[in-house]
């Protein structure tokens, strides 16, 4: 089965086509330019570079989200044209998942984080394969408390945020490292080979049109947004 | 904080300049003040101080205007954005993250997503008919 997976849902986005469990080909871009802009030039020239035809691909995986608003919608929205002109299902990939993925060897815990401004991210949990934490949105200091359960172990940091994690998590002893810079950023191969994993665990893709962005709502959005009411 | 004072138009748009020639990179400026207090006429002034040559106009009905070639300086008119996914859906948050300075005119409607260090600017009107009170918070040095 050959799949596009692709990934703009954080800073960084990404393009990798995949045959089964072979990595075909992979694009990646860490620069502040809009997503809307580097996001399909690297698929055609993903499918120029590897001469494979785009009607060959059997599906398409996504992040869709947590993560930046309008990334996670040019993702999704990329994704399901694709999806809606060759008639082939879609498969949601969380972007924390996809940030993580590369570390289940890792002997601790890996700690994926999106930076969602202020002091909040976008985070969770696992060790290996397994999940600790759902996909969740909170502040620094409240995930500091949560990672004190896990306290003889390992964190390993990854994702957009993982900087801000570990300034925040200083202050919490030495057992934190940062992934290495290469591997920090969603790369788009983890999202095909985690779309490979939910089909041989039995997923149905969805048809473009039921694919839908996952938002999570932030602490910080929990209050009103003015301060108070409207006197115009 | 720090108060000035225009007796017209141009000496806002004046001000406005100072303002703009002052900035070192993104910033996001709070403008509060009811209708026709010259809130616009402050941004066309940091706009020129910036060294664009846009023409700025009020964004009401485009909520966002985007000036300068490499995006230097959006414009924001919040009046009718009344939620955190219609101010997602504005593009607030990406243009912060890039680097823009954010002129964000009706900022008391979205005064909890403003960020600590923003530039606060309250155009209040004074007795005669073009006096304006203008307060700065948030800028690090006077204007002058």
């Amino acid at each position: 089965m050959r799949i596009l997976a692709l990934d703009c849902a954080s800073v960084s986005a990404g393009v990798a086509l995949l045959d089964e469990e072979v990595v075909l080909g992979e694009a990646f871009t860490n620069v502040k330019l809009t997503h809307s802009q580097t996001l399909l030039p690297m698929v055609e020239e993903l499918f120029k570079n590897t001469q494979i035809p785009m009607d060959s691909v059997d599906g398409f995986a996504v992040t869709v989200g947590p993560g930046s608003f309008t990334g996670v919608r040019i993702g999704v929205a990329a994704v399901k044209g694709m999806a809606d002109a060759l008639k082939k299902p879609c498969y949601a990939v969380s972007a924390l998942e996809a940030a993580a993925y590369p570390f289940r060897s890792f002997d601790g815990i890996v700690c994926p984080l999106m930076d969602a401004r202020r002091d909040q991210v976008y985070t969770a949990l696992f060790r290996g394969k397994n999940r600790l934490l759902e996909d969740s949105a909170m502040s620094t200091a409240e995930l500091s408390e949560i990672l004190k359960q896990y306290e003889n172990e390992k964190v390993l940091l990854v994702g957009d945020g993982a900087q801000k994690g570990m300034d925040a998590f200083v202050k919490d002893g030495n057992r934190f490292s940062l992934a290495p810079s290469q591997f920090r950023f969603v790369r788009a191969s983890s999202v095909g080979l985690l779309a490979k994993e939910h089909i041989a665990n039995g997923e149905d893709g969805v048809k473009a049109q039921a694919l839908l962005p996952m938002y999570l709502r932030l602490p910080q959005a929990q209050r009103e947004l003015n301060n108070k009411k409207k006197n115009l | 904080m720090e108060t000035y004072f225009s007796n017209s138009y141009k000496e806002t748009v004046a001000l406005g300049e100072k303002l703009g020639a002052a900035l070192h990179g993104g910033r996001v400026i709070a403008f509060f003040g009811g209708l026709g207090v010259g809130k616009t006429a402050f941004v066309t002034g940091i706009a020129k101080g910036m060294g664009l040559t846009s023409a700025v106009s009020s964004p009401t009905f485009s909520i966002v205007q985007v000036y300068g070639k490499h995006e230097e300086l959006c414009h924001f008119d919040m009046y009718r954005v009344d939620s955190w996914d219609a101010l997602d859906s504005t593009g607030y948050f990406e243009y912060m993250d890039a680097g823009a300075v954010l002129c964000v005119e009706w900022s008391e409607n979205i005064e909890n997503a403003l960020p600590d260090d923003a530039i606060r600017i309250t155009i209040t009107r004074g007795e005669q008919d073009d006096a304006r009170r203008i307060d700065i918070e948030g800028l690090e040095e006077r204007l002058s």
